[in-house]
């Protein structure tokens, strides 16, 4: 312990560690009636961190060849000691992940934390989502199973209803006409390399933007639920009278990690096959298309808008429409009130929405 | 007194779980990263007698390291480890000089494996052989 104080108090002499704890950390004040729904952003941190120590023990033996591929992965689930542990940690993670990060934006929906001054708050998560969509779909590819070639050329067809350059697009994505081994190599290197360090470059962002602003009040238990935020120059929101972050929020953050952590090795260890349909464990066959397949279960309301509308490309602008209503919500709810039983157009809009959503990706599921 | 034990005894429980947690982190993930066992056919390796002319080696792989076999002028044979005892370079046979000479530091060895000169510390280790029906088994 002296030891240990000792290194302490060497760091502490050179870069002031002591006062920048207490400042960071312990003075951060946050509001007093800060609830669990404020920590689900730290466990996404967490889950992301999860998924890029599990993904790069998995590029330890992953081999990304066409012809290797899904050799590598059936070597890693039945040969490698543990490497089903690691492999699922990483698939379920994956899932997780795109739940978890939905509870965060509904979070912040309902409460009403979007608003001014945090848009850009809003826009950085926004990005994030789309970010880990599309580091789902090409993570997606890299078993080389039937599961992953045929849903990435559904999916990647998709394109092909943009007008004029829809089919240019759909071999820029693939790198040839169809899903081949050049498809692998595009969507290795964006999985692995491109979409990862964006994502951690724009959690950053995120950080910042929360930092520099300030952590939102929730409307829950105030007389006055209406957003105070006046534009007439930069304020910080600081909550004085607020819960140290230290060690009070912090504990908050590692109890819902912890419920987080117990949820998702229940999968691992009693569901593991939850999200793996039985073309997962066959290796893709460019001339064999299985029936009914299907995307994962966060792109099944994609899949199933783009099969009611007779025309693909309606069905896409349908969804790239819904998408920038969402991503420019704040600039379109401006309304004062954060209370989400004072705004009741909004609950009507926004519980519909997650109904249709959920609704659209049973009949998905389904269909 | 008594909160002072029962925070003690809490935090000594917290602190188990926490030690459990992390060996069922730490055990798992050196398993997955431990070198995995060499599949070899039981050790041996078996060469036909006419592969190796006189004066000359035929480097192979044994146990999951470089070996070589060398048929000395005068039809005598030795198995050695071809991995170098100074860095780990592997030797190469200099059939002229009818020595291993290493190329990354110059080491120098007999075909028997006798360190002539250069840094390696010790001779190239031996390996055991037999010779039966005109094939020669190594290991």
């Amino acid at each position: 312990m002296t030891l240990f104080k000792r290194l302490i108090d060497w760091i502490d002499v050179r870069i002031g560690a002591r006062q920048l704890a207490k400042e960071e950390l312990v003075d951060y004040l946050l509001p007093a009636n800060i609830n669990f729904w404020y920590s689900m952003g730290s466990i996404l941190l967490f889950i992301f961190v999860m998924q890029v120590v599990t993904g790069i023990l998995l590029l330890i033996y992953y081999v990304p060849d066409a012809d290797k591929a899904f050799r590598s992965v059936t070597f890693i689930m039945n040969d490698v000691p543990f490497g089903w542990l690691i492999r699922m940690c990483h698939a379920v993670g994956s899932n997780m992940m795109v739940l978890v990060l939905l509870l965060h934006m509904f979070s912040v929906l309902f409460m009403g934390s979007y608003k001014s001054p945090r848009e850009l708050n809003w826009v950085t998560g926004f990005i994030l989502l789309t970010l880990v969509q599309g580091i789902s779909l090409t993570g997606y590819l890299l078993p080389w199973s039937q599961l992953s070639f045929w849903a990435t050329t559904v999916a990647t067809n998709s394109v092909s209803a943009i007008p004029a350059v829809g089919q240019y697009l759909v071999e820029f994505l693939r790198g040839g006409k169809l899903v081949g081994p050049p498809t692998l190599g595009r969507f290795f290197a964006l999985h692995v390399a491109v979409i990862p360090l964006t994502i951690a470059a724009v959690v950053g962002l995120h950080l910042f933007l929360l930092e520099r602003i300030g952590v939102s009040t929730p409307p829950f238990g105030l007389k006055e639920t209406k957003n105070p935020w006046r534009p007439d120059g930069f304020r910080y929101e600081d909550h004085p009278g607020g819960i140290p972050f230290f060690p009070n929020y912090a504990l908050q953050d590692l109890t819902s990690i912890s419920i987080y952590l117990a949820c998702f090795l229940g999968v691992v260890f009693f569901d593991p096959y939850l999200f793996f349909p039985k073309d997962a464990f066959l290796p893709a066959n460019a001339f064999q298309t299985p029936a009914h397949i299907k995307p994962e279960w966060y792109f099944l309301a994609n899949y199933q808008t783009l099969k009611i509308f007779p025309n693909e490309f309606i069905g896409l602008a349908v969804q790239g429409a819904a998408m920038t209503f969402l991503a420019l919500l704040p600039f379109i709810d401006r309304g004062p009130e954060k209370h989400p039983l004072k705004r009741p157009v909004f609950m009507i809009c926004a519980i519909g929405g997650i109904l249709l959503w959920i609704g659209l990706g049973i009949w998905g599921h389904y269909s | 007194m008594e909160n002072v034990g029962r925070r003690k005894f809490l935090g000594l429980c917290l602190g188990g779980v926490a030690t459990g947690a992390l060996a069922a982190l730490i055990y798992p993930l050196y398993r997955y990263l431990a070198p995995r066992p060499v599949e070899s056919s039981a050790g041996k390796v078996v060469i036909p007698l006419n592969d190796v002319p006189e004066g000359e080696a035929k480097f192979f792989e044994f146990a999951g390291a470089s070996a070589v076999l060398v048929k000395k002028r005068g039809g005598e044979l030795v198995a050695l480890s071809a991995v170098c005892t100074h860095l780990g370079c592997i030797v190469q046979w200099e059939k002229d000089k009818q020595e291993f000479l290493c190329p990354c530091h110059g080491g120098l060895y007999t075909a028997d494996g006798t360190v002539i000169s250069g840094p390696p510390p010790k001779p190239l280790p031996k390996l055991p052989f037999t010779v039966a029906n005109e094939t020669i088994t190594i290991g």
